[in-house]
């Protein structure tokens, strides 16, 4: 079946960016109005993707509105000066497009995949919703209530759901990515139209978006159709934005939760920086190869060691986004191989061994060449799909980082030695930097 | 295997990003305002000429051991895939259920010479991606490559090894199965999953179809690598396989690959087909959840692959509740009541005849009321087919997406692999795409009203018993400046 939302991990740990391919040609230019275009030729089939990425997400909520981003994102859908509710979906279906959007805590975008020849349409509906979004209140209370539904199908009734965002309130204490992007279910049932009609006056401005066009297009024929729609909405002053920041060390914490599961499960998150509130990237491009040599393939450190070898746990994972705005986590979480009479305590164990061996032993260099071929390999990959091409470079653009990072991304990991990857071991993984959750099956509750 | 990777994923799923559109279509308002080609000029210019489609040069031929390939060259990248589909899905489980779905994910843990970590490890020098699935019909072992000879020669090997000469080790094999059996407790928390399970087993009865493809906890331990032996040497042979080859190739190195991977396999017969399901009375099951929502699933037997219907099906089925916002039931149960965060229809062709199916959740205490509503809406449908407009819309949607379907090499293999199997014409997607063109009103209403009743439908609730609650009143959108005008 179709998955209808646009559903994307947020921590894409073994992801790598991906470097451009020799061949392809992506074209930079901004509007006037501030509106920043970014285009990608891919001539192999005549489809086109369009991306607008805004540059406002669940972080920037304060506490008692959460939830306003995506909500938003939900009631752009509900009509504008040229549109009526839901009508730009109904005629994207009808002109073949796939469309929909997508809210995080850095960003909320909008997207239509559609044959070349449409893409004007596209275009002018989605300049169109940006600059007199219409945000009608009998349409919201019943949106309101497919929120609801939402948070009720991906958090309240889904244990591994309900944990994460425990487990996030507390592993931020100070910046806004406690916040869970769908909002409490208390923030839910008090926001407003009026909570609405202010995010998007506030946040909805050419100068606060990214267009991202990548298919079979020409750049000079992207620039007179984005001029033709964009051009005429005028910039607007976005209010001053504060890159979200933890301290460095706040403490270890852990939550313990009951939940209707059967199968206990481990978290552990150690508060790092990204890529962009870094002042030392060699640390960061470490722990993406940490990240990459634990979890970067059946081949690496958790599914051989902990899976195959130990047959300590059912299940381990680590990632990391190092392309966050601010502040991040690098996050393990695994399940015991309860069938071998495996606990909590023994898989907590087992992943301290994991980081004490990154910190205490350099890598060889068959696994950097491993996760470097594999890295060369996404890569290629990656540009098999105008969509995942699109989604890298408005990944970064929409944090504040340049798409032209791509072109160094090979380079910058290559630079990376097995002394900076103990180096950033030993600097992070520290129990004061440390969030636990433990999650327990209902029936075992003391 | 991916299920068993999930395991820990599915934790940290979560982790993800919230989204929605919204779709409006309101059949009965009146055209009273402004043509949207007035209000959106773009779309008044969009020419009326269907979009371009990419052409598909796709080759077909056999292996000296009988493999049917079918292959399309894309040189733009540097990379290949490869997928072999095999008629060894569950339902040739016979009574041992989740044996077709063990064999399958223990291809890649062992080779004689290679353990499990050994495999990976090559693939992963190399840059490649190995994957397989099991599901009812089919059993499936993919490859991603790229395609310098330098990497995908040593690549290719490895997957013919690991595909053709399995050695189903005794320890990957304990391990894989206490994999399994934590995956069976995860399943226990999922209640959609739980009323999927139980919707099969009633639709289909004692037909192969109804067994869960992953077995269950009592049929996983007693399976013996034997057992895995003897269902991959019947049934991953080149007779019973299908091969599908997309990518940075020339057609003499996909004949070369082609050998080579299907002559290692062992020889055999294809399989015999699926025999036809029995009808099922209509019924329904609840399942009793301590959850917020309640899971419903409507389903009945409906359609098999081939079948001269299909294209009405699926068309009507557009209109109806396929593919997102839009649709009649997303239109009345998400938009017009706030009811869900999303409801589908589907039909699944099968070998044997599939399921239709519709589900949705929503909050326990509409849950009557919201099937209630959800088999109104089917009733009506089949007893008076979609409106002219309706059909026409569909028809313009197929049209216009006709060209995502070949927009990458994932794409691609995906299309020619379920060609081969099921034995369609090359020319399949082409024809089936003229085939919806043809179709008229009255054809969608009659194949609906063959191939579903709404009186025998198969239902699943899957929730906690509360007090129920009326239905909420549905929104008006009259008065809009903004009625769908539809072009064409």
């Amino acid at each position: 079946m179709k998955i209808l939302l646009g559903y994307i991990v947020l921590f894409f740990s073994s992801t790598f960016i991906t470097p451009l391919m020799a061949q392809t040609v992506t074209t930079e230019f901004s509007l006037d109005n501030g509106l920043k275009v970014i285009v990608r030729e891919d001539h192999r089939a005549p489809v086109v993707v369009s991306q607008l990425w805004y540059k406002i997400g669940s972080s920037y909520e304060t506490p008692g509105s959460t939830g306003l981003a995506h909500a938003l994102e939900h009631m752009m859908f509900k009509g504008s000066s040229k549109l009526g509710p839901g009508e730009s979906s109904r005629i994207l279906r009808e002109l073949g497009a796939e469309e929909n959007a997508f809210t995080s805590d850095d960003y909320t975008a909008y997207y239509q995949v559609l044959a070349r020849d449409r893409l004007e349409v596209a275009l002018e509906m989605e300049a169109d919703r940006l600059a007199s979004l219409t945000l009608p209140e009998d349409e919201f209370i019943r949106e309101i209530e497919v929120i609801k539904e939402e948070r009720r199908m991906r958090t309240d009734d889904r244990p591994s759901g309900l944990a994460y965002e425990r487990f996030k309130a507390l592993a931020y204490p100070a910046s806004g990515y406690h916040i869970p992007t769908i909002g409490w279910m208390h923030d839910l049932e008090r926001m407003t139209i009026a909570d609405l009609r202010n995010w998007h006056e506030r946040w909805y401005a050419p100068n606060n978006a990214i267009l991202i066009i990548v298919g079979d297009v020409a750049p000079d024929e992207v620039k007179t159709l984005v001029q033709r729609h964009f051009a005429k909405i005028p910039a607007r002053p976005i209010p001053a934005t504060k890159q979200p920041l933890e301290q460095a060390e706040p403490g270890q914490r852990s939550i313990t939760l009951y939940l209707k599961t059967q199968l206990p499960s481990l978290m552990m998150g150690f508060n790092v920086p990204s890529l962009a509130s870094s002042d030392n990237p060699t640390s960061v491009h470490a722990l993406r190869l940490i990240s990459a040599l634990l979890d970067g393939g059946n081949s690496a450190r958790l599914p051989t060691q902990l899976e195959r070898q130990q047959e300590l746990v059912a299940g381990a994972s680590a990632w990391y986004n190092a392309f966050a705005r601010g502040d991040s986590l690098f996050v393990l979480s695994a399940t015991p191989n309860v069938q071998k009479g495996k606990t909590l305590a023994e898989v907590e164990a087992g992943l301290w061994q994991q980081l004490k061996q990154l910190q205490d032993t350099p890598a060889t260099a068959a696994e950097l060449d491993r996760v470097r071929a594999q890295v060369f390999a996404a890569e290629v990959y990656a540009q098999d799909s105008i969509t995942s091409q699109a989604q890298q470079i408005g990944r970064l653009e929409s944090v504040g980082l340049s798409w032209r990072l791509q072109d160094s991304d090979l380079a910058a990991l290559q630079a990376v030695t097995p002394a900076d990857i103990q180096a950033a071991a030993q600097q992070f993984f520290i129990p004061t930097r440390l969030t636990t959750a433990y999650v327990h099956p209902e029936e075992t509750r003391p | 295997m991916m299920s068993l990777r999930m395991l820990s994923a599915s934790l940290v799923s979560a982790v993800l990003l919230l989204s929605a559109g919204c779709s409006t279509f309101d059949r009965a308002q009146s055209a009273q305002a402004t043509p949207t080609e007035q209000r959106i000029s773009s779309l008044a210019a969009l020419s009326k000429h269907n979009p371009v489609t990419r052409t598909l040069d796709i080759q077909q031929w056999h292996t000296s051991a009988g493999t049917k390939v079918l292959f399309m060259a894309a040189p733009e990248l540097p990379m290949f895939d490869l997928r072999l589909t095999f008629a060894a899905g569950s339902s040739k489980d016979n009574t041992t259920y989740g044996l077709a779905s063990l064999t399958n994910a223990m291809l890649n843990e062992g080779t004689g010479q290679l353990n499990a970590g050994d495999i990976a490890t090559q693939f992963e020098d190399l840059g490649a991606q190995f994957s397989s699935g099991s599901y009812r019909d089919m059993a499936v072992v993919t490859l991603r490559s790229l395609s310098d000879p330098k990497l995908s020669a040593p690549t290719l090997a490895l997957f013919s090894d690991v595909t053709a000469k399995p050695s189903f080790p005794a320890d990957s094999l304990a391990r894989i199965k206490n994999q399994l059996l934590a995956s069976f407790e995860y399943q226990k928390q999922n209640p959609g999953q739980l009323a999927s399970l139980a919707l099969f087993e009633q639709l289909y009865g004692q037909h192969p179809y109804a067994h869960p493809s992953s077995g269950n906890a009592e049929s996983i331990p007693a399976i013996s690598a034997q057992q895995l032996r003897d269902f991959h040497r019947t049934y991953y042979s080149a007779e019973n396989a299908q091969m599908t080859l997309v990518g940075d190739l020339t057609l003499a190195q996909a004949k070369a690959i082609s050998e080579q991977v299907s002559t290692r396999l062992p020889r055999g017969t294809a399989a015999a087909m699926t025999p036809e399901p029995l009808t099922t009375a209509a019924s329904h099951t609840h399942i009793e959840f301590p959850s917020e929502q309640t899971h419903i699933l409507l389903a009945q037997l409906s359609v098999k692959r081939g079948d001269v219907d299909y294209p009405a099906l699926f068309l009507g089925n557009q209109i109806l509740g396929g593919g997102g916002f839009g649709t009649r039931l997303m239109e009345e149960v998400r938009e017009k009541r706030g009811l869900t965060y999303g409801i589908y229809s589907s039909f699944s062709p099968m070998q044997a005849t599939g399921p239709f199916m519709i589900n949705v959740q929503t909050r326990a205490q509409l849950s009557q009321a919201t099937l209630q509503l959800v088999q109104d809406l089917l009733r009506e449908y089949i007893a008076n087919g979609p409106t002219e407009a309706e059909l026409a819309d569909a028809k313009r949607e197929s049209l216009g997406s006709f060209p995502l379907s070949a927009a990458s090499n994932s794409a691609i293999v995906g299309q020619l692999a379920a060609i081969g199997f099921y034995d369609m014409p090359l020319t399949w997607m082409s024809d089936f795409m003229q085939d919806l063109q043809n179709l008229s009103v009255t054809d969608v209403h009659e194949a609906f009203k063959r191939h579903l009743n709404p009186d025998q439908l198969v239902i699943v609730t899957a929730g906690p018993h509360v007090e129920q609650l009326p239905l909420p009143e549905p929104v008006e959108r009259s008065g809009q400046a903004a009625t769908v005008e539809r072009q064409h």
